[in-house]
């Protein structure tokens, strides 16, 4: 079997692919001390088990990987073998840089349209303590991505990349099979809820929210207003303003800050939407927070 | 023309419903709130998005429904769910988020006191049994078990007093949500002095009581105005769920009583007295002073059923699963009474009335080898409404009960009341309205406003819809099935106990 170990600077092979550190097709047949250290990673390490069973720590806890079992790393995060070696068996990884300080997971290479990568970034984020996943189509598709890299026949960059493009496809779609049941909607919109007020400020459309559960926007639309009473962007509106109502009583914070935490656009717009509900500015429920008796 | 608006704050969601002052529903809008669980046993909600929920369906329901219709909103009155509790300091910021009644935190607070004198005594002058879902017992866990912010605590309320004085301003309770605290004597109409001391508070720190008609609250003048609401608008503090669901329910009649079957349920009575039972089996709450709803709630109702189906069910469509549970009903229907001889203990969620065990846990006894899914499902139905009627038994014993009025999602199911009417070999009717709830609290309102000359007449003109009379053969089958439902209760008592504490060890 052809073992491959493709390096960025080193291997001719990813000159064309600046965004592809490391590519290998491995097949260990000896255990050797320090062969797998723990390391925290500054790009994307994607892992797939061609054979044998591998013992890994990631993020302080331990994963045993078998056959069919792929391993996702985000930058920020640690791998490594259990007492640090690499054991015994096959298998390919991939290793890829990202973009803006590890923020953009997917960079220029990627042939997703803008919303699409947003998408991919936040579910793989939102999901990023599920490192280990079933993911069988990943097999073929490496196989085939290593051809492309070996080979150079002609549309090599756009086969190569796009190969890319659907193994993360592919990875946010299996995350969000493995998290939704889809049988329970109370519970997957009690997630849906708890990833919103986790990042408040952030600028939430529709068609993120959905893809988070792995629903089209209409049918989305639809299933939320039927559940909660609101639209998703009304439902949005409602956790934004009653988390600044703690806020202000908190009192702590200054308004403008607190507009901003919970996703108002600025004190103005928080200012005008909080009256509209509530009767009172943000300073007048501020200073009018103390119950008459 | 005038109109009365109902703002139920349920478990799952709000309700606000509009009616003309002839009862007729001009219109209705629901609002979810989630219901978080940080650790086993705790089930919590946010009362600020609770609020602001309501807030927002109200003003939407009144803007875009009501003053089209050149309606004039002359009364407000309120229902909640029973024996939540909040925690606010001494500005009356909320201390964290509310405590539903689903929560277990305070087993073991429960288990104590129920096993004392004292027990018995708050159970007899409070009307409310022991167990972890009341207030008292929340109360207690938190001086036990977060001193801090116990300490910080300069009143508990439930969350429809929080509601009540986000809008007004004044800290006030009504009887009914009261006597389900475990905390009012519901003989004299004051806060128990032998409750207070076993939660360890004072009378200051709960709010004023008050009977259900009671309307000397006003609405500040900012909600007035984003309301568009008259300053001269009634704000009635009105009941609980159970009461007010059981004035809807038009059962004022002696030999009557009521079945609600929605996630959870419960039986129901209305009387003149307190019906004391020497086993605290049953509850009893205060619709006024002179009319007490007694009675047997279950955990384990429709939530059953929804739990079956999300594990054993066919989705052809993501999420959809009301059409789920049509499909397995179908199936179950083309099953023989009894289910073949496949009994199920519908216990998923521990069990209140009767038995009053937070250990106690689901069973399916007398599976055999040609037992298909479609028993089980059957089982399952039948189990969750041989324990319907296990409650029912226990009211039978204070009460000679002629007939039974439905009403809940579960309930209502047409297949589920035909079984309800076989097991009970009572006929069981159908009401016309759909939201008891919602019709109890138009009753109140209506009554108050002089529009009934009382609570009864009001109750007279809920009609019924339909009749499921039972059929005898069935119910020969049913009983024999039930004897060994309510005897395999008793015998696994002690692994209830057991498997619920391995449970809690290793999972």
């Amino acid at each position: 079997m052809n073992q491959l170990i493709l390096q960025q600077g080193a291997s001719k092979e990813l000159v064309h692919f600046p965004h592809i550190l490391e590519f290998a097709h491995k097949k260990n047949n000896t255990i050797q001390l320090n062969s797998f250290s723990s390391n925290v990673t500054d790009c994307i390490c994607l892992y797939y088990i061609l054979e044998g069973k591998f013992t890994w720590i990631i993020d302080l806890q331990e994963h045993t990987l078998y056959p069919g079992d792929f391993a996702m790393v985000l930058p920020g995060q640690r791998i490594g073998g259990q007492s640090s070696i690499l054991n015994i068996g096959a298998l390919f990884w991939i290793k890829i840089a990202t973009e803006d300080s590890g923020k953009l997971l997917l960079g220029k290479w990627s042939g997703l349209t803008k919303k699409e990568k947003i998408s991919v970034n936040q579910i793989l984020l939102v999901n990023k303590e599920q490192h280990v996943l079933k993911l069988k189509e990943a097999h073929l598709l490496l196989h085939n991505l290593q051809a492309e890299l070996q080979n150079e026949e002609v549309g090599f960059y756009t086969r190569a990349n796009q190969l890319l493009d659907e193994l993360f496809i592919l990875i946010s779609r299996q995350l969000i099979r493995q998290n939704n049941s889809r049988r329970d909607f109370p519970q997957t919109f009690l997630k849906l809820e708890q990833t919103l007020r986790q990042n408040l400020a952030h600028q939430w459309t529709v068609e993120e929210m959905a893809t988070l559960i792995g629903m089209g926007t209409t049918a989305f639309t639809e299933k939320v207003k039927n559940y909660s009473g609101f639209s998703p962007l009304n439902y949005l509106i409602n956790i934004r303003i009653a988390e600044a109502t703690k806020l202000l009583k908190r009192n702590e914070a200054n308004v403008t800050d607190i507009a901003l935490n919970t996703g108002f656009y600025s004190s103005q717009h928080f200012s005008t939407t909080f009256k509209k509900l509530t009767g009172y500015t943000p300073t007048e429920f501020r200073k009018n927070k103390t119950p008459d008796q | 023309m005038n109109c009365i608006i109902i703002i139920e704050m349920g478990t799952a969601a709000v309700k606000v419903f509009a009616f003309d002052l002839s009862g007729n529903l001009i219109s209705s809008s629901k609002g979810h709130y989630p219901t978080f669980h940080e650790q086993t046993d705790h089930s919590e909600q946010d009362p600020e998005q609770m609020f602001i929920t309501m807030l927002y369906i109200l003003k939407n329901l009144l803007i875009e429904k009501i003053y089209p219709k050149k309606y004039t909103v002359s009364c407000i009155c309120f229902g909640s769910s029973m024996h939540s509790l909040l925690a606010v300091d001494k500005d009356g910021i909320p201390l964290g988020n509310a405590i539903t009644w689903a929560d277990n935190r305070g087993k073991k607070e429960a288990a104590e006191l129920k096993a004392s004198a004292l027990g018995e005594e708050i159970y007899k002058a409070t009307g409310t049994p022991i167990h972890p879902m009341s207030s008292l017992i929340k109360i207690a866990w938190m001086k036990n078990n977060d001193p801090a912010k116990f300490g910080l605590a300069k009143k508990f309320m439930p969350i429809k007093s929080y509601i009540i004085q986000q809008l007004t301003g004044s800290c006030v309770i009504d009887y009914s949500i009261a006597s389900a605290m475990g905390l009012m004597n519901i003989h004299n109409l004051t806060w128990d002095q032998a409750a207070l001391d076993f939660a360890g508070i004072t009378p200051e720190e709960l709010p004023a009581l008050h009977p259900v008609f009671y309307s000397g609250v006003a609405l500040k003048k900012e909600y007035q105005r984003v309301l568009k609401l008259l300053p001269t608008v009634k704000i009635l503090i009105g009941s609980s769920d159970g009461c007010l669901a059981t004035l809807g329910a038009g059962v004022w009649d002696n030999g009557m009583a009521t079945i609600t079957i929605e996630d959870s349920g419960a039986f129901r009575i209305i009387g003149d007295k307190i019906i004391e039972d020497s086993k605290q089996q049953i509850f009893n709450y205060l619709l006024t002073e002179k009319h007490i709803i007694t009675g047997g709630p279950t955990s384990n109702g429709g939530v059953i059923f929804n739990w079956f189906t999300k594990q054993f069910g066919d989705f052809p469509k993501a999420f959809d699963i009301d059409e789920s549970m049509e499909m397995l009903i179908q199936e179950a229907e083309g099953v023989e009474v009894g289910s073949g001889g496949l009994i199920f203990l519908p216990f998923l969620h521990g069990e209140r009335a009767p038995i009053w065990n937070p250990n106690a846990r689901g069973c399916y006894f007398g599976v055999n080898i040609r037992h298909e899914r479609k028993h089980f499902i059957r089982a399952t139905i039948e189990g969750i409404l041989y324990e319907m009627y296990s409650i029912g038994r226990t009211l039978e014993k204070h009460r000679d009960i002629k007939g039974l009025s439905i009403n809940g999602n579960f309930a209502s199911i047409p297949f589920c009341t035909q079984i309800i009417a076989d097991i009970f070999n009572k006929p069981v009717s159908t009401l016309s309205h759909g939201d008891s709830i919602g019709r109890g609290a138009f009753l109140l309102s209506a009554t108050e406003m002089g529009i009934y000359p009382s609570l009864e007449e009001a109750s007279k003109t809920v009609t019924m819809h339909q009749t499921y009379y039972p059929k005898a053969e069935n119910h020969e089958i049913y009983a024999q099935y039930f004897k060994v439902f309510e005897s395999l209760i008793t015998k696994v008592a002690d692994e209830f106990d057991i498997i619920s504490d391995l449970q809690q060890r290793y999972s």
